[in-house]
């Protein structure tokens, strides 16, 4: 079986993990602020400024525009989850995913004096996209509700 | 991206998003098989499993072929690889950013002290 199918087949979704010499609280905050987001969301060399707009609330939006010499790339979606400093989750829209919202997972596991950082990204069935601005966010809702009693 | 390879892309992904998905487009990577094979080995009714092909063959993952009495079941890993593409571009995506925002937070801590 070639590398594509097993790497396709086994997870349909990204996951990323790095562990950082930081508080999860620390790590976790530099997810909503909007002048951390403008220096640590610029990808490469192509992207010279990168602007970024945040309602850090459950159903608040952000945005994320990266400039490069070529054009605007923007980026958005909707706070789906913020139960700091242990989870936090947002839908995620750009050209990249096809025009359409994805959905990212970012885990903050404390680690010694360290913290694991776990991006889950992955793509939103159809059920779950046509839901999300409603029945979605509140299943959300309850479930950090939940955590949090 | 073009219209068609985004529902494309989707139909993939919604196809990948169930285990028991995968489990059929696994035994199939080792081997072609009859469907009536494949209901035996997961423990659910023959209907959920035809759904579950279905969805499959709808995505373009799984091709069918009817051979006499039999109906033989392929896979077509060719949508595989804009699902791949998309998760690759992705993996490098966050791997930067994570790099990156410990690059933020190192330098912000050394500036406090």
């Amino acid at each position: 079986m070639n590398a594509a199918v097993s790497n396709s087949i086994a997870p349909a979704a990204v996951v990323v993990r790095r562990t950082i010499a930081a508080t999860a609280e620390e790590l976790f905050d530099a997810w909503l602020d909007p002048e951390a987001l403008a220096i640590w969301m610029r990808p490469g060399a192509a992207i010279h400024t990168t602007e970024a707009k945040v309602e850090p609330r459950v159903g608040g939006r952000f945005e994320i525009n990266m400039h490069a010499d070529s054009g605007v790339i923007p980026h958005s979606g909707v706070y789906q989850l913020i139960d700091r400093p242990r989870r936090l989750v947002f839908t995620w829209f750009s050209p990249h995913t096809g025009d359409r919202d994805s959905l990212v997972t970012v885990d903050f596991l404390p680690r010694d004096q360290r913290t694991e950082v776990v991006v889950t990204h992955e793509q939103l069935p159809e059920s779950k996209r046509e839901a999300h601005n409603g029945g979605w966010t509140r299943a959300l809702e309850k479930l950090d509700a939940f955590r949090g009693a | 991206m073009g219209e068609y390879q985004d529902t494309r892309l989707d139909g993939v992904f919604n196809a990948l998003c169930d285990p028991t998905r995968r489990a059929i487009l696994a035994r199939l990577t080792d081997t072609d098989a009859r469907v009536t094979d494949i209901a035996a080995d997961f423990p659910i009714s023959l209907n959920s499993i035809s759904k579950h092909i279905r969805m499959l063959e709808r995505a373009g993952l799984v091709t069918r072929s009817v051979q006499g009495r039999d109906h033989v079941l392929a896979l077509n890993a060719a949508p595989l690889a804009d699902a791949a593409e998309w998760i690759e571009h992705y993996r490098r995506f966050w791997e930067g950013r994570l790099a990156s925002l410990e690059k933020y937070i190192t330098s912000r801590k050394r500036k406090r002290t």
